[in-house]
């Protein structure tokens, strides 16, 4: 933790010349080294407007004007563990489920052995991911501090959470007898439970912002996340070793995941693509490209896996490519929010095509110069 | 003013919320025309133009307030026979001696005078011997009650204002016609008895070589249209530091004593007799100043000051010519002045000619800076371009400089007097921090050690500083005086009891009285110091009399007798301000009046009156001779009776009015470290440039280019110009321009907008004018940096009160970062030198004879410096 | 209950009026209940004494000092470490009144807050219960719970709230929340010289504005409007506490034209959740079954 002298100097404050106090005080700051000089270290976050100002929302058609281009909603701080956990959480879930299902039906032992073992992993792997994100990750257990419905993320991290102990417990006790291995297998049944909700609650966590590419598929968004977290799943179980039993299932599983998750890819660019800016980067640039990766090799898996023939190989293949489209999908969905959050006309544009409130509200807000009648 | 005086600002919001209209007269688009009604953009040095097509305007269609003017203003009285106008002289008065460059005002006199003393502030400012007991035949002046006669100041003011037409005010100032006249109507419209007016100003129409007739101009406007000394109405000085006003009362200026006394002239005010002749007035408010001076007197050298001793007056410091600052910089430069006090200014940036200020400190033998952090002006000997450039390496320089922290406001206690003349008290919060002292300290402390110093002396030359009355009550930690103590000696006291006076009508001329500054009177009245009223404005009536205190006798609109008619009753209820109560034989209202309390309104004075005697109850200037307010200046100005429209030292046009370029009588530098660019049409240097401040910055910076939180909000020196001017330069909003005159070059970022518009103007309007704004806060030091504006600006300076003409100047603009950072000063000549000395261009006749001073003026004043 | 301008904003005549809108610091100058601020754009001279003074209050550090030719706005947007911001619109459009002889421009100027939200985008995705509503209504964030989540952020709707990567955790305004408690007026509201910014009881800033703007439409200013004033006029937020009188889009101003709480729309998500774990269910059983050879039993 920096001590008073630091923050002091990140303020160009003089500790013996003044005291530090106020809320915003606490504010640990590295002196500003940023800016379009030379001898400074990092580069502006955003170039110099070259441009001659000229701003009119009267005069420019509704929608394409904006605040010198500057982004109108915040970009999402998080990093890359984020779309990583959604896809290890995604992959635990689904795996979860699918342990479940097989421990139900039983003569599937192995395959429930390492759904459980995915699920366990995939969970732990995706704290830690979590955690990583965070700003102050020694904070992380305040995510279970209350449970706010209102909030995905606090929701999420209850499953998730959830999902670590009864995948842990489901993992650790199998095989044995007693009272351990009666909890494992009620552990087991309960990662079935949380698994689709941990699978597809990702996805509510990103439509449940600002973001318009996000916001935008609300609807389909979760659809698509779930989808791919069975993809996520048969394809790291198509990684492991199993028997010709367990296969035909994994492929099963993989199958109607990919499809959906095809589907659902589609149901997405539909859901956000009413208002084409929102839905631009889906369509453009890296994100586009990535969005367009993930599709070929969700494909690719579904084709390698329906090769007949059980090889190793081609399961491998099949997994890897499953395993590159459903993580390339994550990685695509969130870097498209982050390319939208950047562009202040995917807002402008979607609220005002009556994608914002209005979806949700009798009235729009109708705002502007002259077109509203007083209120009260 | 929404720039520079936020705060104050917020009363012109609340006048429009309530339905006043704003106009701004502005080269630029700035935040105050963002929300005031009708922005003028107008090039920067004609509001004389402006102003006079105004003054013409309500002259032509009589929409002058016809019974204000009669009553009360100086339009009735016959000048005299000699006066010529600049119409009839091309631009020059008569009494214009072109082998002195100055002008003798004999002629401007009114008719059967002898001579007018001047008002508030006076000077003797002319050539040759000077005259005492001037006004005291006022009483004899000639007057036309019909306004009729030729020579009356009315006909001759309708005269020289009947060339400012429209289109002249359109080819000069660039604003169009039909702009200017809805101008003109708004504001007469909303004059009379009615309704009144304010004009505000500041430093947008002082820092030209013909500054103080701008305000001149306003004022002649504000008088026709009977918007003085009523309430809503006036010209107000929106001044600049915090105490500026202050600075002025109680002067840091090299000619005035505390209360605008004059400063005595080593040549001839050489005792007491002749300083008080020389100087007071026959007439008027002015017939008092012998009491104040020798009030002063008492309170600056007390037992030591007594009647056989001229009162101590040659204590006095005399002066011995012109000591303005920037012949004092030029002086130092030239190796006379040796050592320089530099406590609470930032010279090197912010005044003129930075390269200039640079090179003169390092000649000096040592600099005291007080300031927070060592600013440019104690880094003179070490930064600077010339330095990067290797022309001065800092171990060339001999001068000895001291750095002492200086506390800040929060760390002492202290009055602001501010724009309104409102004398307002701060506390200290909190001590200064470590060996931080406040300037009341140091010059106590000084002056201590000093009296110790010369303790022992028997030098008669020392006597002054032996005799000094210097002992404050002190208080721990830091032994520093208590300003309430000097407060106290500001307001005055009666010397045998110690008594606080409670008004400048005690001071007494026998030496009974002891007072630091007589028009502070009162500050202290009762031993209170009123200057620490708090009375929220809620719990008093609308004037607010009880907010701390205002001088003179806290009184808060000057000359209010004119916001009552001639016969005393208010011009209109809404305007009532004070009126004449006929029971209670008084003037009364509100406000301290600003009248003989008892005089009636029908006094008139004998022909044989003399002093205040000579002020008619219709005559509310009392400061003024004749108690009028003057359309037509007799004596005062050292650049005519009337303001005239002459082009800045460098312009881009021909006069289009006169023959006459550029004030004649204007003070200027010639020297080979100041060349000035050709008197117009020079075409190295096309574009007009002007200067300003910005919101987030103060003046030269060393109070917010430290702060990070001011120095974010604006972190890279920039200019404005117009996109046609960007386009046609290749400039790019964001990019890079350097900006060059023959002082110097420099590089900033440059904002594209079209706040700045080129302007069309010349005959036929078919030039455009380009016009460079730029904010000059920046310098070498501190959080953000950037090039000084100051390092492109010359010398040259109005001659009435010195000021620089920092408001315009011709340059050339280019794109991209080209500066090398050469200046005039080290590098030698920037561009050839040929035809700088363009005089031809800008005098007529040539004035080939005046004297040259000694460190390079070409001066209209007298005022030379005599020591050699 | 009075409401304080920290100066009036009309200084019209009562003495109550005048006494209620003397910046009085007594402690028990406020009761509970909502509090907010009515910025008025029209008389906002875009000096940032509020951007600074908040900055100085609350001792936020710099931004950096960075030059960005956007007219005279060099911090650009509200974020982590700048909870007041002006912006500085420069148009090719006259305001109607207005007589501009440099042809026609207008520049808007105004200035940005956290609008705290009736319904507040940051508060109901904060998972760690760090966002809070205060007795004043107002949304404040306790940054010793946050963990830096970083939700709060793309869910407000306005781009308020932000991390600075040196702290982690998330900031904005707090509406002075320490001030508010000591009975002192919020200090960007203090600072204000032209009452741009008004702070007070929500019901009694209301109707101020609403009168403000009848006043502006009667002078001609037929283009000044409330943002966000009421839930009427914003449902998607049901309303702003910190509400805006605008006179062009509020794109120009960097606002969205028809916000939402993201929450608002969240039921239809979370019922696709529903159905995706349904149909991962079903996706697991169909894969077991019909992977099962004749499905006989172990
Ligand atoms: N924020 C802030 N406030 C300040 C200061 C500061 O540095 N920063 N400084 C203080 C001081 S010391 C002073 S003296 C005052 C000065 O206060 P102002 O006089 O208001 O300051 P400036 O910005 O220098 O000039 C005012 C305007 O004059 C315009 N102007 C230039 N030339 C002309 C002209 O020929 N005619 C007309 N009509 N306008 C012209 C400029 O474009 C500028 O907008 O401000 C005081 N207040
Ligand atoms: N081009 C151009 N140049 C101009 C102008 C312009 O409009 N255009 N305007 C002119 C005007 S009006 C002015 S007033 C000048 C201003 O120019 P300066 O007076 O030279 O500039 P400031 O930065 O105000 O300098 C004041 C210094 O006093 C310090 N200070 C503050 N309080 C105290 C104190 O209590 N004690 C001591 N010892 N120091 C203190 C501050 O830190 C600061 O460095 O600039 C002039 N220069
Ligand atoms: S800085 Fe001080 S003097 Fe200047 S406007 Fe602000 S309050 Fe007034
Ligand atoms: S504006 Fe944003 S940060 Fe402020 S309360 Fe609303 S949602 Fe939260
Ligand atoms: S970053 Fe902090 S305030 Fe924001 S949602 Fe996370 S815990 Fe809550
Ligand atoms: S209310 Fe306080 S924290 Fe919020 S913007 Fe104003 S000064 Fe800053
Ligand atoms: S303090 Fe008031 S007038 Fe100044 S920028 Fe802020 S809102 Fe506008
Ligand atoms: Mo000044």
């Amino acid at each position: 933790m920096p001590d008073d002298d630091d923050r002091a100097r990140a303020r160009h404050l003089d500790t013996e010349r003044a005291a530090l106090g106020g809320v915003g005080a606490e504010q640990i700051a590295e002196p500003a080294t940023h800016g379009h000089g030379d001898e400074l270290a990092a580069p502006a976050p955003y170039d110099v407007w070259s441009r001659v100002p000229s701003i009119d929302g009267s005069v420019a058609a509704l929608g394409e004007a904006t605040y010198y281009d500057r982004p109108v909603i915040k970009e999402p701080v998080w990093i890359w563990t984020v779309p990583a956990y959604f896809h290890t959480g995604g992959a635990a879930g689904a795996a979860a489920v699918l342990g479940a299902v097989a421990q139900l039906r039983g003569g599937l032992d192995g395959l429930v052995g390492r759904c459980r073992w995915i699920a366990t992993g995939g969970s732990a792997l995706g704290t830690v991911f979590l955690i990583a994100d965070l700003g102050r990750p020694v904070r992380f257990l305040n995510m279970l501090r209350v449970l706010r419905p209102t909030s995905p993320m606090s929701v999420g991290s209850w499953l998730l959470a959830a999902m670590s102990g009864a995948a842990t417990v489901s993992a650790v006790g199998r095989g044995r007898g007693g009272a351990a291995g009666a909890l494992a297998r009620f552990a087991g049944l309960g990662g079935g439970v949380l698994g689709g909700p941990l699978a597809g609650y990702t996805g509510v966590l990103l439509s449940n912002t600002a973001v318009p590419a996000w916001q935008g598929a609300r609807r389909a968004l979760p659809l698509l996340f779930a989808g791919s977290s069975v993809v996520a799943a048969a394809s790291l179980l198509e990684l492991l070793d199993l028997d010709d039993h367990e296969q035909a299932v994994v492929r099963g599983f993989h199958t109607a995941g990919a499809l959906w998750e095809l589907a659902a890819g589609a149901a997405v660019e539909r859901e956000v693509g009413r208002v084409e800016r929102a839905a631009r980067p889906y369509h453009e640039g890296a994100s586009g490209a990535l969005w367009t990766a993930a599709k070929a090799a969700t494909a690719a898996s579904l084709l390698v896996s329906l090769l007949p023939g059980g090889g190793r190989a081609r399961r491998a293949l099949s997994g890897l490519l499953g395993t590159l489209g459903s993580l390339a999908l994550r990685f695509a969905v969130f870097q498209a929010g982050r390319v939208s959050s950047r562009d202040p006309r995917a807002t402008f544009q979607q609220q005002r095509a009556g994608r914002g409130a209005a979806e949700v509200t009798a009235t729009p807000a109708v705002t502007g110069p002259g077109r509203r009648a007083l209120a009260g | 003013m929404a720039e520079c005086h936020p705060v104050g600002f917020q009363w012109v919001m609340e006048a429009k919320r309530r339905g006043a209209t704003i106009i701004h007269v502005d080269p630029r688009f700035t935040r105050t025309s963002a929300v005031a009604d009708i922005h003028v953009p107008i090039r920067a040095g004609t509001d004389i133009a402006f102003l006079g097509g105004i003054i013409n305007h309500v002259i032509n269609n009589e929409r002058y307030f016809d019974e204000y003017v009669r009553s009360y203003t100086n339009a009735n009285v016959i000048i005299d026979e000699g006066f010529r106008d600049t119409e009839d002289l091309d631009g020059l008065f008569s009494g214009w001696k072109a082998e002195d460059g100055q002008y003798d005002p004999s002629s401007w006199m009114y008719r059967g005078v002898s001579g007018v003393a001047p008002s508030a502030g006076q000077r003797e400012m002319f050539a040759g011997s000077p005259e005492t007991a001037r006004g005291k035949d006022i009483t004899h002046e000639q007057t036309d009650d019909t306004l009729q006669h030729p020579d009356c100041v009315f006909q001759i003011l309708k005269r020289h204002f009947a060339r400012y037409t429209p289109e002249v005010v359109a080819e000069t100032c660039g604003i169009d016609e039909d702009l200017f006249l809805q101008v003109a109507e708004t504001l007469c419209d909303n004059s009379g008895r009615e309704r009144t007016s304010a004009f505000c100003y500041a430093v947008g129409w002082t820092q030209h070589s013909i500054g103080v007739q701008m305000i001149r101009t306003a004022s002649i406007l504000q008088l026709l249209l009977g918007n003085i000394g009523r309430p809503g109405g006036g010209i107000l000085a929106l001044r600049g530091h915090a105490s500026i006003q202050g600075s002025t009362d109680v002067p840091t200026l090299y000619d005035l004593l505390p209360g605008y006394l004059p400063m005595p002239q080593a040549s001839h005010d050489v005792d007491l007799a002749s300083y008080i002749g020389f100087n007071e007035s026959a007439s008027g408010w002015w017939s008092n100043l012998d009491k104040y001076v020798v009030s002063l007197l008492k309170a600056w050298w007390g037992e030591h000051a007594t009647a056989a001793n001229d009162f101590a007056y040659a204590y006095l410091p005399q002066r011995s010519g012109d000591h303005s600052h920037m012949t004092t910089v030029t002086a130092m430069r030239d190796g006379v002045v040796k050592g320089y006090f530099i406590m609470g200014e930032n010279p090197v940036v912010g005044s003129m000619h930075g390269a200039l200020h640079r090179q003169a400190a390092r000649e000096l033998e040592w600099c005291v800076v007080r300031d927070f952090a060592p600013t440019e002006s104690a880094e003179f000997w070490r930064t600077g371009p010339e330095f990067d450039r290797g022309e001065v390496r800092p171990e060339d320089v001999a001068t000895e400089v001291f750095f002492l922290p200086a506390a800040a406001h929060t760390e002492k206690d202290g009055a602001f007097t501010n724009t309104q003349r409102l004398l307002q008290w701060h506390n200290r919060a909190v001590e200064p921090p470590g060996d931080c002292r406040s300037e009341l300290w140091f010059m106590y402390h000084l002056g201590k050690r000093l009296k110790r110093l010369y303790a022992e002396s028997t030098d008669p030359k020392d006597r002054p500083v032996q005799h000094l009355q210097w002992d404050y009550p002190t208080q721990p930690p830091h032994d520093e005086p208590q300003a309430e103590a000097v407060l106290k000696e500001i307001n005055g006291y009666e010397v045998a009891t110690g008594e606080t006076l409670s008004s400048f009508q005690q001071a007494a001329v026998d030496g009974s009285t002891a007072i630091g500054c007589w028009i502070y009177t009162g500050c202290y009245a009762a031993g209170t110091n009123m200057t620490n009223r708090r009375e929220p404005w809620y719990v008093q009536d609308w004037v607010a009399s009880k907010w701390a205190w205002a001088w003179p006798d806290n009184r808060r609109i000057l000359y209010n007798r004119a916001s009552a008619d001639p016969q005393g009753r208010p011009w209109s209820e809404r305007k009532r301000y004070v009126w004449w109560d006929g029971e209670q034989e008084r003037w009364v209202g509100p406000d301290s009046v600003d009248f003989i309390t008892d005089r009636r309104p029908d006094y008139r004075p004998a022909l044989d009156a003399t002093g205040t005697d000579t002020i008619a109850g219709n005559s509310p200037f009392i400061m003024q001779a004749d108690g009028k307010g003057w359309l037509f200046v007799p004596s005062g100005l050292l650049d005519g009776p009337l303001p005239t429209h002459y082009e800045p030292q460098e312009s881009v046009i021909p006069n289009p009015l006169y023959a006459q370029q550029c004030n004649p009588a204007r003070l200027e530098w010639e020297r080979r470290d100041n060349p000035y660019h050709r008197a117009f049409d020079d075409e190295r240097f096309p574009c007009v440039l002007t200067t300003y401040r910005l919101t987030e910055h103060h003046t030269a910076g060393g109070m917010s280019r430290w702060v990070a939180w001011l120095a974010e909000l604006q972190p890279e020196l920039f200019c404005e110009i117009s996109p046609e001017l960007a386009a046609e330069k290749g400039i790019d909003n964001g990019g890079w321009a350097t900006i060059t005159t023959a002082r110097g070059e420099i590089e900033c970022r440059a904002l594209v907008t079209d706040r700045v518009r080129p302007l069309r103007m010349g005959k036929g309007r078919r030039r455009t004018v380009h016009q460079i704004g730029l904010p000059y806060h920046w310098g070498y030091l501190g959080l953000v940096t950037g090039d000084v504006v100051n390092e492109l600006i010359p010398f040259v300076a109005d001659p009435n009160v010195s000021i620089q003409e920092s408001k315009c100047l011709t340059a050339d603009i280019t794109a991209g970062r080209s500066s090398r950072g050469r200046r005039v000063v080290t590098s030698g000549p920037l561009v050839p030198m040929s035809g700088a000395r363009s005089h031809e261009d800008r005098d007529l006749p040539v004035v080939a004879g005046r004297p040259r001073g000694q460190h390079g003026e070409r001066m209209g004043a007298t005022q030379q410096t005599e020591e050699t | 209950m009075t409401v304080d301008h920290g100066v009036p904003p009309t200084r019209t005549e009562t003495p109550e009026q005048r006494q209620g809108s003397f910046t009085v610091l007594e402690r028990d100058r406020f009761g509970p209940g909502p509090k907010g601020f009515f910025t008025d754009t029209t008389v906002c001279i875009g000096c940032k004494a509020c951007e600074a003074a908040c900055k100085q209050w609350n001792q936020l550090p710099d931004d950096g000092f960075v030059f960005t030719g956007m007219s005279y706005d060099n911090t650009v947007d509200l974020g982590a470490s700048t909870w007041r911001h002006v912006s500085f619109v420069e148009r090719p459009v006259p305001l109607p009144g207005q007589t501009t002889g440099g042809g026609d421009f207008s520049w808007l100027l105004m200035s940005d807050v956290c609008k705290h939200c009736v319904r507040a985008g940051c508060l109901e995705a904060c998972p760690t219960g760090a966002i809070v509503r205060t007795e004043f209504d107002s949304v404040f964030v306790q940054p010793d719970v946050c963990n830096g989540c970083g939700y709060c952020i793309p869910a407000c709707p306005f781009g308020v709230i932000d991390r600075r990567d040196d702290d982690g955790r998330a900031w904005k305004c707090t509406l002075c929340y320490d001030r508010l408690r000591d009975g002192m007026v919020p200090a960007c509201a203090q600072a204000c010289p032209t009452d741009s910014i008004v702070f007070g009881d929500i019901d009694e800033l209301r109707a101020i504005a609403e009168q403000r703007v009848r006043t502006l439409h009667d002078r001609g200013l037929t283009d000044a409007y409330l943002y966000g004033v009421d839930a009427a006029s914003q449902p998607g937020t049901d309303g702003l506490n910190a509400f805006f009188l605008l006179v062009d889009e509020p794109d120009v101003y960097n606002l969205p034209p028809d916000p939402v709480v993201p929450t608002k729309k969240v039921r239809e998500s979370w019922l696709a959740v529903a159905v995706g774990a349904a149909g991962i269910l079903a996706a697991a059983v169909g894969a077991v079954l019909a992977g099962t050879p004749g499905g006989n039993h172990r």
